[in-house]
């Protein structure tokens, strides 16, 4: 009995250090990869590291958008803090002045450099072109 | 050894679904609703039939501001609801968004009128202030401050689970 | 008056399948009279449902917007292809055709298995309850028979032209297939439970339905892919979204599984796994549909959100999934074989890989899950990038396609003996570091991970060539399907690689008529034009490419504008070569006129579909010979 009892507690003890292991890597992948995500009003009232990153969530402010090149750069607003955007890149089909958008990007001296922009959208809700007569 | 396996085979099974039935429990999974305060902006607007202009000082008190417009079809399927709210004395304004001004008074006849007065924001002005995405939309607002905000169709549950909670917070439409 | 019938037989087949649930649990099973009244029942309950589906298709190609969801969610003026597909569109009518599919598994397991087996009416019972649990979600919280008072709209809304494209039409329907058709899995693996008698073989069967199941998942999986790719205009084949990743966990539950049904069916070994896994997988079906649903997820694949919605599939899929684990719990002594497993035999490695699968479907879900705790606790928002994926499913993969090579010389219950003189592992090894050589002077490679991923996937088509040589040659028996299926995962996992490493993209700033290098290719923007289609403006962009050979070719990337919505989307212009594609896409208009596009390069994309193409090919063939081995 006493040697297949040895066995079977060197087995339990490798499953459970392998499974140890195993759980330690993956939560460790996983700490080092989270993006936070923060409204412009949450950026200008916390301190954020700046090689951290993160997701902004707003509407992109009426007039703010300027172009050059393939370069764009606008100001995402919740109505209570706002912050700079620059990207360079195509900007997705849905993104307007005054429209919702999602930034992936890092912060750096409150200017917010974008890897990813998204356009935030909800297929049920959306209003049809007319013409507005100016 | 298998006992343990099982054991910990429903026990983590059991944890997955009471984690996600209190997650669905919590008030924050109205991803629509949002109860961050902000003042009422400042607008100018005409009314829909009237050349009316209307601002922000002819609303007072405390009231429902529905965002509407006739090509909306989940706004059809509101409405109901909302004739329903207009007569038990709730007041609601009506924000005709980004509309053709027959249009939206021809629905209006046609779908009966719960709305105590109608702005008419073609352009979307006073919508885009009030961080309006589309169309229906529904604001609570208390003596100038907008104190809750729903995207999306408001019908008994949402106005059970998301507004009344707050309504009796706050005491709100005891006059009436 | 048709939408009333339609919904009225709809509620009149929930009550038939829950009586044919009655009928098969509560009767004995024996009684060949109980069986002949089961298989029946189901058949006419099934046909009831289905005409009411049918009904619902015909008001649906016949406008007629009394219907609440048809009016939101069809147009007048679509295509029929796509006013059917409008169905489909949303939740209600999405979950509909989900049942529908469902209940289908369920009919062709019952007409194809004789009433003789001794599983197939608790088989079918399990379904039964299985499709009264959607119906009732359907008829109570998604009713997608619901009528517009009083007057009905005259033109419809109109379905998101994102989703107007002929694959979109087809790539949920596909995945649904895959999704509910391990019922059949899962209600044999309960019926094998209730009747608790050991000595019954249910693999053999299971394995043949489970295949074809995995063989739908794939492609829809594939096609979701492939329609990210062209029509979104990401430019990418895989984005780890949530609603992306609920897809992958069922599929690598089922590869897992299959691959443990193929040794259970020989032997009884592994049932535990099989048995377990069986119940992992349609779980995570349904853990799908609950997370796509509920709304719990921000995605772009989302649909309408409603608590209500949620709490219900929580509390079904909670009460199907906890009751076959105690089910599973209190029959556990019928499943456990005393042969023990031979260490590296074909069964070890692919306990091993079981292993293995289990830790990445545990990786995704703490991704997909844990996001959620996090806002549940902090009430503070996160997502999980793409990098902490690829950290894990990169070296777990490598290691299980490792695994699976060594087991190509292993065989059942034997210890693994290489004599390594006769054997191709030599040679296919070094075939395969002389491309990996190559390939890394040739383009430059200096990523470990891309290189050990050219090197065991080189391996294992290597490897494999030598078998189908055998095969073909010296007539040696070997499972065929098993071998391409495999062939694709190594082209897979090389042109999973290469297109990591390789692929890049940049932005251009161009005016009409003026031209810019990138990536050894001068782009010419050559005209601009506007162009009026059946429900949308667009315009077009005319780009001349030419290659330093000298060869040129056209790209015309488009953006449309449609009516309805006043939507705008991107059409995306791909120039294939076999190894990489060119793919433009246009952004907007600047004030001096001048147009920004996107170009990209994309290395051996195709071959990533391709090899998928391979394996669903494989798993239908392979389940085409093993139902001609039955019968």
């Amino acid at each position: 009995m006493k040697p297949i009892r040895k066995k079977r507690l060197m087995s339990v003890l490798l499953i459970l250090i392998t499974s140890a292991l195993g759980s330690y890597l993956i939560i460790k992948a996983l700490d080092s990869n989270l993006d936070f995500f923060y409204t412009p009003s949450e950026l200008t009232d916390q301190e954020i590291p700046n090689n951290k990153r993160i997701k902004v969530g707003g509407m992109v402010l009426e007039g703010s958008v300027l172009r050059e090149k393939t370069k764009i750069e606008f100001v995402i607003t919740d109505y209570k803090g706002s912050i700079e955007v620059v990207f360079d890149g195509v900007v997705p089909d849905l993104f307007k002045e005054g429209s919702g958008v999602v930034v992936l990007g890092y912060l750096n001296e409150k200017t917010l450099y974008a890897e990813e922009v998204l356009a935030k959208h909800d297929e049920n809700y959306m209003p049809p072109s007319i013409d507005i007569g100016n | 050894m298998t006992f343990l396996l099982r054991a910990l085979i429903l026990g983590l099974t059991l944890l997955f679904f009471t984690f996600f039935y209190l997650y669905i429990n919590e008030d924050k999974y109205y991803p629509g609703a949002d109860f961050q305060t902000s003042d009422m902006p400042k607008f100018e607007l005409y009314d829909l039939y009237s050349e009316k202009v209307i601002n922000q000082d002819n609303l007072d008190g405390t009231f429902l501001i529905n965002v509407w417009a006739s090509w909306c079809i989940t706004c059809r399927v509101e409405h109901g609801f909302l004739v329903n709210l207009s007569n038990q004395n709730i007041p609601i304004i009506g924000l005709n968004y980004k509309d053709e001004k027959e249009n939206a008074i021809e629905w209006i006849e046609r779908f009966g009128d719960p709305y105590k007065f109608i702005i008419h924001d073609l352009k979307g002005e006073l919508a885009l202030d009030l961080g309006v995405t589309g169309a229906p939309e529904t604001f609570l607002v208390s003596n100038g401050t907008l104190i809750a905000h729903y995207r999306g169709e408001v019908n008994d549950m949402i106005w059970k689970d998301v507004f009344m909670p707050i309504i009796k917070k706050e005491g709100l439409f005891k006059n009436d | 008056m048709l939408i009333e019938i339609a919904h009225f037989l709809t509620i009149l087949s929930t009550g038939l399948f829950f009586l044919c649930f009655i009928f098969s649990f509560l009767l004995s099973s024996n009684d060949t009279n109980v069986i002949n009244l089961v298989s029946k029942t189901y058949s006419h309950s099934f046909l009831l449902f289905v005409l009411s589906f049918l009904i619902y298709v015909y008001l649906a190609v016949n406008d007629d917007f009394r219907v609440l969801y048809i009016a939101q969610h069809s147009n007048i003026n679509l295509p029929i292809f796509y006013k059917i597909s409008s169905i489909w569109s949303a939740h209600e009518g999405s979950m509909f055709l989900w049942i529908v599919f469902l209940t289908i598994w369920g009919a062709v397991y019952n007409f194809f298995t004789s009433n003789n087996q001794p599983l197939k009416a608790k088989t079918i019972g399990v379904i039964s309850l299985t499709s009264v649990g959607f119906l009732l979600f359907l008829l109570l919280t998604s009713n997608p028979f619901e009528i517009i008072l009083p007057i009905p709209p005259e033109n419809g809304a109109d379905i998101n032209p994102v989703l107007q494209d002929p694959l979109l039409a087809i790539h949920p329907p596909m995945l649904y297939m895959g999704y509910v058709g391990f019922v059949i899995a899962f209600g044999q693996s309960i019926a094998f439970l209730v009747e608790g008698k050991s000595e019954i073989k249910w693999e053999k069967q299971v394995r043949f339905w489970s295949l074809i199941a995995w063989s739908f998942l794939t492609l829809g999986i594939a096609l979701g892919s492939w329609w990210a790719y062209y029509e979104l205009g990401w430019g990418g084949y895989w984005f780890w979204d949530p609603v992306e990743n609920v897809a992958l966990m069922p599929w690598l539950a089922a590869t897992a599984f299959i691959h443990s049904l193929s040794v259970s069916s020989k032997s009884s070994i592994l049932r535990i796994w099989t048995l377990l896994l069986s119940i992992l997988v349609f779980s995570l079906s349904l853990f799908g549909a609950f997370i796509v649903r509920s709304g719990i997820i921000d995605s772009v694949h989302s649909f309408a959100n409603d608590p209500e919605r949620g709490l219900y599939l929580l509390a079904f899929i909670g009460f199907l999934v906890i009751t076959s684990l105690l089910l599973f719990s209190y029959r556990f002594s019928i499943l456990v074989s005393n042969k023990r497993i031979t260490s590296l035999s074909k069964e070890s490695f692919i306990s091993i890989n079981n292993i293995l699968f289990g830790t990445l479907i545990f990786s995704t879900m703490l991704g997909v899950m844990y996001p959620l705790i996090y806002e549940f606790i902090y009430n503070q928002k996160i997502s999980v990038g793409a990098p902490f994926y690829n950290a894990i499913f990169v070296p777990i993969t490598l290691l299980a396609c490792i695994f699976m090579y060594f087991s190509i010389d292993s065989k059942w219950q034997q210890k693994l003996k290489i004599d390594l003189f006769k054997n191709p592992s030599i040679i296919s090894s070094v075939m395969a570091i002389m491309v990996v050589i190559f390939v890394k002077y040739k383009f430059l490679i200096s990523d470990f991970w891309t290189l050990a991923s050219i090197f065991i996937g080189m391996m294992i088509i290597t490897r494999y060539i030598f078998v189908i040589f055998d095969y073909l040659v010296l007539k040696k028996f070997t499972n065929i399907y098993s071998i391409t299926a495999h062939i694709g995962l190594g082209l897979l996992i090389i042109a999973i690689g290469l297109n990591n490493d390789l692929s890049k993209e940049r932005a251009l700033n161009i005016q009409i008529n003026d031209s810019d290098f990138y990536n050894n290719y001068e782009f010419t923007f050559d005209n601009m034009k506007l162009v009026s289609g059946p429900n949308y403006d667009s315009v077009i962009a005319d780009f001349i490419v030419k290659d330093k050979a000298g060869n040129e070719f056209m790209l015309s990337p488009e953006k449309r504008k449609y009516f309805v919505r006043g939507q705008i989307t991107t059409e995306t212009a791909i120039h294939v070569t076999p190894f990489k594609d060119i793919y433009m896409t246009i952004g907007d208009q600047l004030d001096d006129g001048s147009w920004i596009v996107n170009i990209q390069f994309n290395y051996f994309i195709r071959w990533i579909w391709f090899s998928a193409i391979l394996m669903i090919i494989s798993g239908i063939f392979l389940a085409y010979s093993l139902s001609r081995k039955r019968s």
